[in-house]
């Protein structure tokens, strides 16, 4: 009985088939607050409001030609997307969807480090996609993407840990269970930093210059075509909700909230989702309302300003620790 | 980056937008209404028609060939070439050509796009 | 001392009286016939007199024996037209780019295409033909025959990506960034610019050729279909040009249905290149709100016209339909609309921080620059050279109607970009003014179809910049040359100047700051 339990969380809920649902939910979700900033209707035709969308275009895109460059580098070439997808997925399993993770026995003590390790696994594997295709613009996409991340790594790493400092706990459950008062609320600063290094993290605008198509064609994935590039998409949308997912519970209190009658389960999922379609709400306005920035320009301001306020953050957060938040909490 | 004390205004804009109606126009479910005298597919009344040919030597893309119907030279219109100029119906001394709204003229069949002289020339009907 | 209140012509007469010929004519202010060698001194005294001095074009004709080269210089109130004839057999010029940097596109072209050398060129070679273009077949020459002309077999030209050092990093002729095709091989050393190789001519359709066999009637529709964006003032320069040459005298409200008309162009130009530069920095959400905002034009467009994008209103002796008395209030009520949300794209302009990071200070071109490299239109009025043909020679309705001449000294692409906001503005001015205003009475007059002999320039200001027109008429009902230089083609060299030493980031919103039309560039 147990194993089908476990078997029922890993593949449906909260494991795969609810994160790949939740991801294309938020992939029109996403579609459609941009839509509506800028004044257009946004997907409207598949599903009821075009809910259906972004399932169509995933669909679609599986059934195009799949062409290989002659040049690329097979074996990379096919294999990173997917490995990619299946990283971001796995390390979606690690966050406590409805109160408890997928595996209950991965919640263990440090499971924040490694969920962080596998963002850079992903954005290597995202790299490695795209040096392997042996394109100009693939390669230049691809150098770009991996100067971002080496830049943006550290600041997410050390504002990532305000929270675990606060709790006094490297477990992403525990983290999220310490939070009776939200750390948005206690460390206002720190959320502001993430959510800002999350957003160069997942090359979302204003620093979105891997896929500054003006500039890289296509960047990256210049040369991918059909299911590749399916996955490949998917895989950047699955980042976006695992960022989305991992400020929740470093800064929203994960999924607590008032549990009203039935199954606490569910009500824990549902507020987990909402808080999740919030921050997801909030990255896209951002997206919207800035201009690309350049590369020299995004560089230095991360080793000028978000590198240093990322070290005064955790100082600051150690300071609190030691001498405020005991009076208050 | 200088320092500004102004809030960007796209931040205000961006949140007003949401709960504004889009400005989208839903066509093809909603089609947009057009100006009367809108430079669509041409109307040609034979009746009127006194075979003179001047239509068809001023034509600038050479889309219209005049054909003999019955005895008469009768101008054939080829929309594929056709760039709605409308200088044939201003060359037409007897205002035979006259334009209509009816714009939705995309097919896969280029031979409906020639438009045969006829007693009275019908809407070409939309591909199925 | 360079003054710009100084008669051309009569410094011209004063210093070389006795060497060459001053035509009065239709070609400008006047015509100057020289010779070869002497066409350059011409130039240098122009230069020397006046500091606005720029080239407009250069115009290749075929004479029968001899080929006759136009030179049309602007000054700052003059346009001078100087002739030069090179014998057919060997024909051969001194380059004048050396004094006027400027003319370094138009020479290429009248080499390609009339086959006449300019001796001292910097950079000889196939610019608007292509690459495997027959030896020895000068297509606009009266003697070729396009349809004959049998091209070799094409040749697989690879750019090198790297020639050890520096990277090459080919743009167009497809790409994102460039919306019509067009190349430019930009040499970069780590992210920085060292050298831009332009090679135009990919769309050329040889629209100048074929408007030698069709009627004056039908070339206004084909030089229409040279722009898609400004297609009402190319039609209109023509049938000006043409108008000219049969001297007749265009009623009254025609001339203001042509200023509506155009106008009507210019802002939806404008307000297209603004979203654009929106999207080449990654900022969706304006070119989203300027499209929105272009849309309406669009309507009235068709409302005044008949057609969303192609107004064919032009023809010869007036328009071609009148506006209708109850369209006016919504024309009115749609410019007021407009006008209530220009504020808030200049406070963007202001106050985005991330859009003054990617535009400010990028591509900075100086005034000296501009004039050296006889930029027209936006470009350079945001380097603060101040021409506007609307001004300087008022055509149409025009010097009638009052309106600002915007002029930004920055000269970036923030200028740039503000000088058409603030055009945007003008022209809403200018319509509302126009409509107030419109003269009773007929709206065309009729036309011969048949143009007698002669020859006329014109130049009109397209949305882009100065747009000239030179038609050559023989008797017939067919032109016997028509030459049109579009903006673009003056500005490409502003391009090149200004995106030596950038970041490669900064190509795309230099070169949207063009506003370039590669259409309108190849004909």
């Amino acid at each position: 009985m147990i194993d089908f339990w476990l078997i029922f969380r890993i593949l449906v809920f909260p494991g795969f088939t609810f994160v790949l649902l939740l991801t294309l939910f938020c992939d029109w979700m996403e579609r459609k607050i941009e839509a509506r900033i800028q004044n257009r209707v946004g997907p409207m035709v598949a599903g009821p409001f075009g809910i259906l969308q972004p399932l169509a275009d995933f669909i679609k895109l599986l059934t195009k030609e799949d062409i290989q460059p002659r040049d690329a580098k097979k074996f990379i070439f096919k294999f990173a997307p997917l490995v990619a997808f299946s990283v971001m997925v796995f390390a979606m399993c690690f966050l406590p969807v409805d109160g408890a993770s997928v595996l209950s026995v991965s919640g263990f003590n440090g499971d924040l480090i490694v969920i962080l390790a596998f963002v850079t696994i992903a954005n290597f594997l995202l790299f490695l996609s795209g040096w392997a295709s042996s394109n100009p613009y693939g390669a230049i996409g691809s150098a770009r993407v991996l100067t971002q991340f080496l830049g943006y790594d550290i600041p997410l790493f050390l504002v990532g840990l305000t929270p675990a400092f606060i709790a006094g706990s490297l477990s992403i459950a525990a983290i999220a269970s310490a939070q009776t008062i939200p750390y948005i609320v206690l460390a206002p600063w720190a959320f502001v930093l993430f959510i800002i290094s999350m957003q160069a993290e997942l090359e979302k605008d204003p620093f979105d210059i891997p896929h500054a198509e003006s500039e890289v064609v296509g960047g990256l994935e210049t040369e991918y075509t059909g299911g590749k590039l399916a996955f490949l998409h998917l895989t950047r949308d699955v980042q976006i909700v695992f960022g989305a997912a991992l400020v929740v519970e470093l800064f929203l209190g994960g999924s607590s909230g008032p549990v009203f009658f039935g199954l606490p389960a569910f009500w824990y999922s549902l507020w987990f989702v909402l808080k999740l379609l919030a921050v997801v709400v909030i990255t896209e306005y951002i997206t919207c309302v800035f201009a690309r920035l350049r590369l020299d320009q995004v560089l230095s301001a991360n080793w000028k300003i978000l590198l240093p306020s990322a070290v005064l953050s955790l100082i600051l957060t150690v300071a609190m620790v030691t001498w405020v938040y005991p009076l208050v909490v | 980056m200088s320092k500004k004390t102004r809030i960007p205004p796209m931040l205000k804009r961006a949140v007003s937008h949401i709960f504004t109606k889009p400005v989208t126009t839903k066509y093809p479910f909603v089609k947009p209404t057009l100006p009367a005298d809108f430079r669509g597919q041409q109307v040609f009344d034979i009746n009127l028609c006194v075979s003179c040919g001047l239509c068809s030597r001023d034509c600038p893309a050479k889309a219209i060939e005049m054909v003999v119907i019955d005895g008469k030279r009768r101008p054939q219109f080829k929309l594929d070439s056709c760039i709605f100029c409308y200088q044939c119906a201003e060359s037409c001394p007897r205002n035979a050509i006259k334009s209509s709204v009816f714009y939705e003229l995309a097919t896969t069949d280029k031979s409906s796009l020639v438009l045969k002289p006829q007693a009275s020339v019908e809407r070409r009907a939309s591909p199925q | 001392m360079p003054n710009s209140n100084v008669n051309i012509i009569s410094v011209i007469e004063s210093k070389l009286k006795d060497k060459v010929q001053i035509q009065p004519g239709q070609l400008g202010t006047a015509a100057i016939a020289t010779t070869n060698g002497l066409h350059r001194e011409v130039i240098q005294t122009l230069l020397d007199a006046d500091e606005k001095t720029a080239i407009t074009s250069i115009t290749g004709l075929d004479l029968g024996a001899n080929l006759g080269l136009l030179y049309h210089i602007r000054t700052s109130n003059a346009f001078v037209t100087i002739r030069a004839e090179v014998p057919r057999e060997s024909p051969k010029i001194q380059t004048i780019t050396d004094i006027m940097p400027g003319a370094v596109f138009h020479e290429l072209e009248v080499a390609d295409l009339f086959g006449i050398v300019f001796e001292g060129h910097p950079s000889p070679g196939h610019f608007v033909l292509s690459d495997n273009w027959p030896e020895g077949v000068y297509p606009l020459r009266k003697d070729v025959n396009p349809y004959d002309v049998k091209l070799n077999p094409s040749k697989d030209v690879i750019t090198q990506p790297s020639d050890g050092k520096q990277v090459k990093i080919v743009l167009g002729p497809q790409h994102p960034a460039l919306l019509e095709p067009e190349k430019f091989v930009v040499t970069v050393d780590g992210e920085t610019v060292t050298r831009v190789d332009p090679r135009v001519g990919y769309v050329h359709r040889g629209i100048e050729k074929a408007t030698e066999s069709r009627t004056f009637l039908q070339d206004v529709y084909l030089v229409e279909r040279i722009c898609g964006i400004c297609n009402s003032i190319h039609a209109c320069s023509f049938v000006e040009t043409v108008e000219k040459i049969l001297k007749i005298e265009v009623p009254q409200r025609a001339k203001y249905l042509r200023v509506i008309a155009l106008e009507l162009n210019r802002l939806h130009s404008h307000l297209l290149t603004l979203g654009h530069a929106g999207l080449e920095i990654g900022y969706e959400t304006l070119f989203q709100y300027f499209w929105r905002d272009r849309e309406p034009i669009m309507d009235l467009i068709e409302l005044t016209s008949g057609n969303r994008v192609y107004s064919s209103l032009m023809t010869v002796g007036g328009v071609r339909r009148d506006i209708k008395e109850e369209d006016i209030p919504k024309i009115k009520a749609t410019l007021t609309d407009l006008r209530k949300k220009l504020p808030f794209y200049r406070q963007v302009y202001e106050d985005e921080p991330s859009l003054k990071m990617r535009m400010k200070n990028v591509g900075v071109l100086k005034r000296e620059d501009a004039i050296k490299l006889s930029v027209v239109g936006p470009v350079a009025r945001g380097s603060g050279y101040d021409i506007d043909v609307r001004k300087d020679e008022p055509y149409e309705a025009y010097g009638e109607i009052p309106f600002k001449e915007i002029v930004y000294t920055q000269g970036d692409t923030w200028a740039r970009m503000n000088v058409r906001m603030d055009e945007v503005e003008e022209s809403i001015n200018i319509i509302e003014y126009a409509i107030d205003n419109l003269p009773p009475g007929p709206f065309r007059v009729k036309a011969p179809r048949v143009v007698p002999a002669g020859e006329a320039v014109n130049r009109v200001e397209a949305p882009r910049g100065e747009l000239f027109y030179y038609v050559k008429s023989n008797g017939t009902a067919m032109p016997e040359r028509v030459k049109v230089r579009t903006p673009t083609y003056a500005n490409i060299p502003a391009f090149l100047k200004t995106a030596i030493g950038e970041s490669i980031a900064d190509v795309p919103s230099n070169f949207v700051s063009l506003d370039p039309c590669f259409s309108c560039t190849d004909r």
